[in-house]
């Protein structure tokens, strides 16, 4: 297992975000998260790689509970890709330089290997003729894209998606999704948080749902979405649907 | 047109003199443009402290120095401290005060700079593994410095402009040597009027840099 989390819990002040959270991924798996807003994914997701400290449970990565005391933190976040909803690429960097920094600022590449690197990655994604285009002159799924190759060429052990198309139209929705199938036939794990159900459900191994802070149901793309029995989960669908 | 034939030759005569002011104007210049960046960029690093204590000091240290004027810190270092037993040349005492007034007007624009930025690239960059530091030299800087950019080339030209009130505390810069010129022969509109234009031409050469620098530095895309 790659990652196994037991009992995360997270309070911002008085107010209980996660309350005892278990989630397993294995390698080559892709889980995706959903579950009503304000109810906690992104808080998960941060807590898991750190960029906010849970207040308690456990986070087993690579066998190793990276929330004990002297767990080099940065080392950790290097090895999970992390893509955001509104992209968060660097806008004073062009496509390429957006890719290329973390590899020789990081990974302490020659400026002529980050660059074969990034260009694969970009080719990867099939950006490789906008590499020299800043942020602003690219397209939100052009931007996505780029977003994944930079989280990509880090070669990271895990992919974590926050809402990945919830910022796009259909269409370039439609463009990451099928970056996403891709890499899932190149076996990269990944856990994607989405209130997107065509997302879910061209993607999904498996489908957790997350409510006030519990894991309140996890199963199959049909279990999940078909009639579920927790009436919580049915309107949540039923909700979403009309929604999109 | 009279006169202007004996003024001239007054300015020739007292070239020598007038040279080595313009020099010095040219050297506190340099000096405090680089410095007050320098001091600018790290007084905004303080600012940007996760302790809240780092901070507040910081924001006082900024209202001290844009609040108080700077002839008088001048003053105070170069008239003041003798007392104290402490002796700094007028070159020391300009580059110490000007450091510090500039540094402070240099933080508020990278400061007010900063809210231009998205929090969602810092967070990206920090969930890249980058450091507190190295997400501020990759990240925080570049992009503050372009959107300040109007306001620091800005200080860079008061820089220039304001260097002409240390004859003040004895520092023999191009004014000074103007009004020494002056005293010796009574011109005082042709000389005053001389050092305006002289002023005014450097200050150009400032804006034509700073406008070259723009251009350079702010790629098409950035612009926004
Ligand atoms: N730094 C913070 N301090 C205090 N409260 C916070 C903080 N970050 C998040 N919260 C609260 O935690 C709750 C969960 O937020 P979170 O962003 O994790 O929800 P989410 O499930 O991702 O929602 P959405 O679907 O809208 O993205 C929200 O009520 C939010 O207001
Ligand atoms: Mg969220």
């Amino acid at each position: 297992m790659l990652l196994q989390v037991r009992q995360l819990t997270k309070s911002f002040d008085d107010k209980t975000i996660l309350r005892g959270v278990d989630l397993d991924l294995a390698e080559g798996q892709l889980k995706v998260i959903m579950g009503p807003s304000g109810c906690g994914k992104s808080t998960l997701l941060r807590c898991l790689n750190r960029l906010i400290e849970p207040s308690s449970g456990q986070v087993i990565f690579r066998g190793k509970d990276v929330l004990q005391p002297g767990t080099d933190v940065r080392a950790l976040r290097q090895q999970i890709g992390f893509v955001f909803q509104q992209f968060a690429l660097y806008r004073h960097l062009s496509a390429l330089h957006n890719v290329t920094l973390a590899l020789r600022k990081l990974r302490g590449m020659s400026v002529r290997e980050a660059h074969a690197k990034a260009m694969h990655e970009l080719g990867r994604m099939n950006m490789a003729e906008h590499a020299d285009q800043y942020p602003a002159q690219l397209s939100g799924g052009q931007k996505q894209r780029v977003a994944i190759a930079r989280a990509l060429a880090m070669d990271p052990a895990v992919l974590f998606f926050d809402e990945p198309t919830s910022a796009l139209d259909p269409l370039m929705s439609r463009e990451v999704v099928s970056v996403i199938k891709q890499l899932q036939l190149d076996n990269v794990t990944m856990l994607c948080v989405t209130h997107d159900p065509f997302l879910a459900k061209s993607i999904a191994d498996r489908v957790m749902f997350l409510d006030e802070g519990v894991v309140r149901a996890e199963g199959t793309v049909a279990e999940i979405f078909g009639a579920h029995a927790d009436p919580r989960i049915r309107d949540f669908f039923a909700h979403e649907h009309s929604a999109a | 047109m009279t006169g202007w034939l004996s003024f001239f030759q007054d300015v020739f005569e007292y070239w020598p003199q007038i040279l080595g002011g313009l020099g010095n104007t040219l050297l506190l210049f340099a000096i405090v443009t680089v410095t007050g960046l320098i001091g600018g960029i790290l007084v905004f690093y303080q600012a940007l402290s996760p302790n809240r204590h780092v901070r507040r000091i910081t924001e006082g240290y900024i209202s001290f120095f844009i609040g108080t004027p700077l002839i008088v810190l001048l003053f105070l270092m170069y008239y003041g401290l003798p007392q104290t037993g402490i002796h700094l040349s007028p070159l020391a005492v300009a580059v110490i005060g000007f450091t510090m007034n500039v540094a402070a007007y240099n933080a508020r624009y990278l400061m007010s700079a900063y809210n231009g930025i998205d929090a969602s690239e810092l967070e990206a960059a920090r969930a890249q593994g980058f450091s507190t530091l190295q997400v501020f030299r990759l990240v925080t800087l570049p992009q503050t410095l372009r959107l300040a950019m109007p306001g620091l080339t800005n200080q860079v030209i008061l820089n220039l402009k304001d260097s002409s009130i240390v004859f003040l505390i004895q520092y023999t810069e191009f004014f000074a040597q103007m009004q020494e010129l002056a005293a010796r022969n009574f011109q005082y509109f042709k000389v005053y009027l001389l050092t305006g234009l002289v002023y005014l031409l450097l200050v150009s050469l400032v804006v034509l840099a700073a406008r070259w620098l723009e251009r350079r530095v702010l790629p098409a895309a950035c612009r926004t």
